[in-house]
């Protein structure tokens, strides 16, 4: 009953949208709103546009600028012989990210990564570095209650983006057992996102599902499309100018196949579901989060990659 | 609210302008030769081969394997289309050696470009290139002479050389054995093998497709035949090379193409 409710009323938002724009007033809680947002772009593992399920983790306020590291291990086998060799690999992102409002229901973000990767071979470590590929999504904030008026308070938005391919895709990596061993996946990408965050007083449940769309690039390989989804329930806690936000929850990433020369490559489709923990900490303009992400359970590349974890930290700066 | 509502829509007409565009290689004519790659990759059971490893058969003989060798020829390439390029057969016999890595993959060259689906070769030297004479053999004879594949003139080539030790129960000892294949009074004992790929090999003038072919040892004396080393550990003449021979139908599978 409780879904046909929020339809019709996000039907009626719809219909009202001009009118609903003078009703909306300022909501004191806006700011924390967008605490968790996960908007995953990860390309498979390396070449992600902002890494892996780590999501976009927005900070304690919509309008910012950071930094952002995030480490993903792997390792895995060319899955010849029951005797292949298992190999580590070690994935590296260091990411520059801003989020600006340029309305106040349309926000854009921008994400400029640079990876180190480096993985094990027989004939010792391989290391790619480079400029990643840069990404681009506006997201529009179709639906918000207002906090005093409900008892729950919901925001929904949604968006699209777009993925540059700023980073360098090197087709001779492709053919090697992780295709996704590189700093780019050399195509155009188009990314299309939705956001739901639920509250109830200082809890919350921060929902999203995005879907990324893959070109083929120049090199006629295409990565396959991916979905990402995560939950993640949260507890804003704050006192004067300091806050924390303790979070728990799940994300998951699931991968089509590749393509080359339009032809289907086996075993490169899979998914991932990962457990996660974090925090983040805010003192005035600055914020520290942190968060682990450990696999629940995978089936990667026909089972040639395995997802050991991932964490990351970050800073920013409230503008 | 117009404005950004104008800002989404030229986003989306943006993205779905973009998304409509039609990629046409698919109606591009292919012209031109290419060159494709044999990879024999020799395997033991579902493990990577080793030389100088103990392997355990189903007749419980151990071996330790110390040379393979084998002869493989008249290769014949087959389009989605259903016609076949038989590669020139004055090119087409090769020893792939275990122990020289270069030899394990066959580079062809000059193949007109197009969709290949299978492969055709033969594991041996066909009885009509053996009755070309000496003369007829080309290089290859000299080839096969230094690689100790060939008896003599007379009685023709080895097609399969694969020597070691082994154990068993009743040899406790490491004893020596060799197995030999090649034409006998009775049987020539040529074979030939052929492959479906399981994606397609996209030979292009810019595209040089590398073929994964796994060669199972283990299936030349452990296969739909057992070839037990106890009861003789020379095998190279006889009613047994024709057993290995039709063990050889089960030797090798492809793994994957690689088009790059």
């Amino acid at each position: 009953m409780k879904k046909y409710t929020l339809l019709l009323v996000l039907l009626f938002q719809l219909a009202n949208a001009t009118e609903k724009d003078s009703l909306n007033t300022i909501n004191p809680f806006t700011k924390y709103h967008s605490f968790l947002e996960e908007e995953d772009f990860c390309d498979v593992c390396g070449c992600s546009a902002s890494g892996g399920s780590m999501g976009f983790a927005s900070m304690l306020n919509s309008n910012f600028v950071g930094i952002r590291y995030f480490n993903q291990q792997y390792k895995s086998t060319d899955g010849l012989y029951s005797n292949s060799p298992w190999y580590k690999e070690n994935f590296n992102t260091v990411q520059v990210w801003g989020r600006i409002p340029v309305s106040e229901k349309v926000q854009v973000s921008a994400l400029l990564p640079y990876h180190f990767h480096a993985r094990e071979t027989a004939t010792g470590n391989k290391i790619i570095n480079g400029i990643g590929d840069i990404t681009v999504l506006a997201m529009y904030r179709l639906y918000q209650t207002h906090k005093d008026s409900t008892f729950l308070v919901h925001t929904l938005q949604l968006g699209g983006g777009i993925k540059a391919p700023t980073g360098k895709f090197n087709e001779a990596n492709s053919g090697s057992i992780n295709p996704s061993f590189q700093v780019g996946t050399g195509s155009w990408d188009y990314l299309l996102a939705t956001e739901y965050v639920v509250k109830r007083k200082q809890f919350g449940l921060n929902s999203m599902l995005n879907y990324v769309i893959k070109t083929e690039n120049q090199k006629s390989y295409r990565f396959g499309n991916q979905l990402n989804y995560a939950g993640t329930f949260f507890y804003l806690y704050e006192k004067n100018s300091f806050s924390i936000v303790p979070q728990l929850g799940f994300a998951g990433e699931v991968y089509e196949s590749n393509y080359q020369y339009n032809q289907k490559l086996r075993n490169t489709n899979g998914d991932i579901l990962f457990g996660k923990l974090g925090f983040e900490v805010g003192k005035d303009r600055f914020s520290f989060g942190a968060n682990a992400m450990l696999p629940i359970n995978q089936n990667l590349t026909g089972g040639n990659v395995e997802a050991n974890y991932r964490w990351s930290v970050n800073l920013n700066y409230s503008l | 609210m117009k404005f950004q509502l104008k800002n989404i829509l030229a986003v989306m007409a943006i993205a779905v302008t973009l998304f409509s565009c039609s990629n046409d290689d698919d109606d591009e004519t292919i012209t031109g030769n290419g060159n494709l790659k044999l990879e024999f990759d020799n395997v033991y059971k579902s493990a990577n081969f080793a030389f100088n490893t103990n392997y355990t058969n189903s007749n419980a003989e151990v071996v330790t394997v110390s040379k393979v060798k084998y002869i493989v020829s008249n290769i014949v390439l087959t389009k989605a289309d259903g016609t076949t390029f038989i590669y020139p057969k004055n090119q087409s016999y090769f020893i792939v050696d275990e122990l020289t890595t270069t030899t394990l993959t066959l580079n062809l060259s000059n193949i007109p470009a197009g969709n290949y689906t299978k492969v055709k070769y033969g594991i041996g030297v066909d009885k009509t290139q053996w009755e070309a004479g000496a003369t007829g053999q080309g290089d290859f004879l000299a080839t096969a002479q230094t690689a100790g594949m060939m008896w003599s003139w007379s009685a023709g080539y080895k097609f399969v050389a694969f020597e070691g030790t082994f154990t068993s129960s009743t040899v406790p000892t490491a004893t020596q054995f060799k197995l030999h294949t090649g034409q006998t009074g009775t049987d020539y004992n040529y074979t030939e093998v052929t492959l479906d790929f399981p994606e397609n090999a996209l030979v292009r003038t810019t595209i040089t497709p590398q073929v994964h072919i796994m060669a199972d040892l283990s299936q030349l004396i452990d296969g739909t035949n057992k070839i037990n080393f106890s009861e003789s550990a020379t095998v190279m003449g006889g009613a047994k090379l024709a057993l290995v021979t039709a063990n050889i139908s089960s030797m090798f599978t492809i793994d994957h193409v690689h088009n790059d």
